[in-house]
């Protein structure tokens, strides 16, 4: 691995985090910037707030390339400084870009002149040319895109299929500080202009959006046709057209905050400039009826039509396996929408929020959470999932319906165990 | 989507329903009387809603703490002409000018889903478009309208209950589908299906239509719900449950349709929210209740 610059990394959020790491373990040092004196304390000690498979091993491992401060001067030694500091959607998956815009307004007055700032951070198309216009002319700007993968951002950080960056004029060669910075991952590299950029993340997740969005509907058809969707699955997959990575699997609608923004950002153009967008608009109608498939399958069960003591089991509280997120999480949207029903759940790493969950008990284990338990829903595919004793799980609980969307447990097993099982994309056994 | 001003079910002082001896205000008094809730019925014969001082003499009938339920309207059986519409039209115009002179605690408005456009297949939800396919929907769109609008400038919640076809004991319009079918099946011994009775549609129980009124009442909602069953359900398979439930021998028998399949069916989803220990009544179930006196 080659390295040897200093690369300064401002806003240490997940994506800020994530990728100082990678720096770091491509051979970088690293100067961390974030103006949170108790999470550049947390993350000198070696306390991670984020949890993402390999990053506590890899922080250890290379903590003499990272230096974590709550002071911006210091970037001033860093001839590259990415901005990486994640972006906040409110309800209405709106992007508030007001702390980064804070943020680089601090760091681009930190910085030393001839400088290169790479805005890293979730942005809508326009933003980067319009920052130019703002900002110290010594001061120059690139933007690139991020791809990580709650769950796999260690891994894609460290080692990216290649890396999109937006530029004020493609056709100029990078600055050597940032060429010698993009060369370390070997990978390659395509430079555009700005608007291309920042429209290209928001491209690459339009595309996941419909292959799931496809999914579902083809999933639910085959729920009521007798097929099995995971037979069509290895078809499609061997289609050169669709690929064999391709997002295939139903699901309960998109959460995690990313995708959503992006959707919300297409429309927003796309009202702005007369576009059409009504497919976009499609993909989130079918992401709100997705994410209810566990609470109408319950309904069509008879179980929600309840004896007053009964209670449900409920495994996995994140939004997906590999991540503490519970943002825009299936399983809290399911908990919400059955607020005087009792439920025991239990999840390996994501918390409950602490308000406007009354009637869930958290639990410390799965078997525990089936006690007694009506039904069995598992939001979460945890992979821990699939090696619970089921024969256990059956003496546990009251009831003998399990719904599990994702297919995380194996359903002859169930069957087998005397179970009634339910998850998308065929019919009940 | 439903949301409740009482998250807890409380008895209202007084339910005044308006249109007192149709299909769903008839079963509606009998679940409130039944569950010890006042109610009282004006019918047309009292205060005739499509006249221009029937807003006056409704104002001086309502109390402030009463409950609401307009039920009274032309159904298509009794026109779906440009005469019937208006009359509809005007009846929402006098009852606004009511509510917004009495300021009733609640109002709840029985709707249609006719509401919906019925040419079109797909999956219906209450965030679903209101487009009239003729003047019966158009009529009760522009009744929704103004009692949204009357009602938020009055400050009153409004619950928009939309049923899909209703059928049970006591129907009094014979469409096509469930009642008409025990009708003829129990008088000629027939059942006439168009096509092969393809389409595929939600058929809801009376006594479940007043059970949602009911939970709308007690729970003091605002917003829309559809009323609907579980599932839609052929004609075709409707005509064999009548046919396997009714005393006598059935024959079904089929006539050239004259029209396109289309089937209609709704997402449940904003209802189980709403009232999710709610269960309709199994269509089996609801054509034996219908059956059980002829």
């Amino acid at each position: 691995m080659t390295g040897g610059n200093t690369v300064g990394f401002a806003g240490l959020s997940h994506l800020g985090t994530i990728y100082s790491t990678a720096a770091a373990m491509r051979g970088f040092s690293v100067v961390g910037f974030d103006k949170r004196p108790e999470l550049v304390a947390s993350l000198s000690a070696g306390r991670l707030p984020i949890t993402e498979p390999g990053l506590d091993d890899a922080t250890r491992e290379h903590r003499d390339r990272l230096r974590y401060t709550s002071d911006s001067a210091e970037l001033s030694a860093c001839p590259l400084v990415f901005i990486a500091l994640d972006v906040s959607t409110d309800d209405s998956n709106n992007s508030d870009l007001a702390p980064l815009e804070a943020l680089i307004e601090e760091v681009a007055g930190a910085v030393s002149p001839e400088s290169v700032l790479v805005i890293m951070s979730q942005v809508p198309p326009g933003f980067c040319r319009r920052l130019v216009q703002k900002i110290r002319q010594d001061v120059a700007i690139y933007y690139q895109v991020e791809t990580l993968i709650f769950g796999d951002a260690l891994g894609r950080a460290v080692h990216p299929e290649r890396y999109m960056v937006g530029c004020a004029d493609p056709t100029t060669a990078f600055p050597d500080a940032y060429e010698h910075f993009l060369a370390a991952f070997e990978c390659p590299i395509l430079p555009m202009r700005y608007e291309s950029a920042e429209l290209c993340k928001i491209a690459i997740n339009c595309f996941l959006v419909s292959t799931v969005s496809t999914a579902n509907t083809l999933a639910e058809i085959c729920e009521n046709i007798k097929a099995d969707w995971s037979e069509i699955v290895p078809a499609l997959r061997l289609d050169k057209r669709i690929g064999v990575h391709a997002y295939l699997k139903p699901g309960l609608g998109i959460a995690g905050g990313n995708l959503e923004r992006d959707l919300v950002t297409v429309q927003n153009l796309a009202a702005t400039y007369g576009c059409d967008s009504r497919v976009v608009t499609a993909w989130q109608h079918n992401s709100a009826y997705a994410r209810d498939w566990v609470l109408r399958r319950l309904s069509a069960l008879g179980l929600l039509a309840r004896e007053e003591d009964a209670v449900f089991s409920l495994w996995g509280l994140a939004y997906k396996t590999d991540t503490h997120s519970t943002k825009n999480s299936p399983a809290l949207a399911l908990l919400r929408a059955l607020p005087k029903y009792q439920w025991q759940a239990f999840d390996p790493v994501a918390a409950l929020p602490a308000e406007g969950f009354p009637e869930v008990r958290v639990v410390s284990s799965p078997l525990e959470s089936a006690r007694n338990a009506m039904a069995l829903v598992v939001m979460t595919p945890w992979k821990q999932f699939a090696s619970v004793d089921l024969e256990a799980v059956r003496s546990a609980m009251r009831g003998r319906e399990i719904v599990d969307p994702y297919a995380a447990l194996d359903r002859a097993l169930c069957a087998k165990h005397g179970f009634r099982y339910h998850s998308l994309g065929s019919e009940p056994c | 989507m439903l949301t409740h001003q009482s998250i807890h079910a409380v008895n209202p002082s007084r339910v005044v329903i308006l249109g007192a001896s149709g299909f769903i205000a008839t079963q509606l008094q009998r679940v409130l009387r039944e569950s010890g809730i006042p109610a009282r019925a004006v019918g047309s014969k009292e205060v005739d809603l499509t006249t221009s001082d029937s807003a006056g003499m409704l104002a001086t009938l309502l109390q402030h703490e009463d409950c609401v339920v307009m039920a009274s309207a032309l159904t298509p059986d009794k026109g779906r002409d440009i005469a019937a519409t208006m009359k509809n039209l005007r009846m929402g115009e006098n009852v606004c000018a009511a509510i917004g002179e009495a300021k009733p605690a609640h109002f709840v408005y029985i709707s249609s889903d006719a509401v919906y456009d019925g040419r079109s297949s797909s999956l219906i939800n209450e965030e679903s478009s209101r487009e009239p396919s003729d003047l019966y929907a158009l009529a009760h769109i522009g009744r929704e309208k103004m009692l949204e609008q009357s009602c938020a400038a009055a400050g009153i919640p409004l619950a928009i209950v939309r049923p899909c076809a209703v059928y049970g004991p006591g129907d009094t319009h014979n469409s096509y589908g469930p009642n008409r079918f025990i009708r003829t099946a129990a008088e000629t011994g027939k059942i006439t299906l168009f096509g092969r009775g393809e389409e595929r549609r939600h058929h809801i129980f009376i006594d479940d239509v007043a059970g949602i009124l009911q939970l709308c009442i007690r729970h003091r909602s605002s917003g829309a719900i559809n009323a609907v069953s579980g599932q839609a359900i052929s004609f075709g398979e409707v005509a064999e449950m009548v046919a396997a439930a009714a005393k006598r021998p059935v024959t079904i028998e089929f006539r050239p349709r004259a029209s396109a399949i289309t089937h209609r069916h709704f997402d449940l989803s904003a209802s189980i929210k709403a009232f999710p220990d709610f269960a309709a009544t199994s269509l089996t179930a609801g054509i034996a209740r219908s059956m059980v006196n002829l």
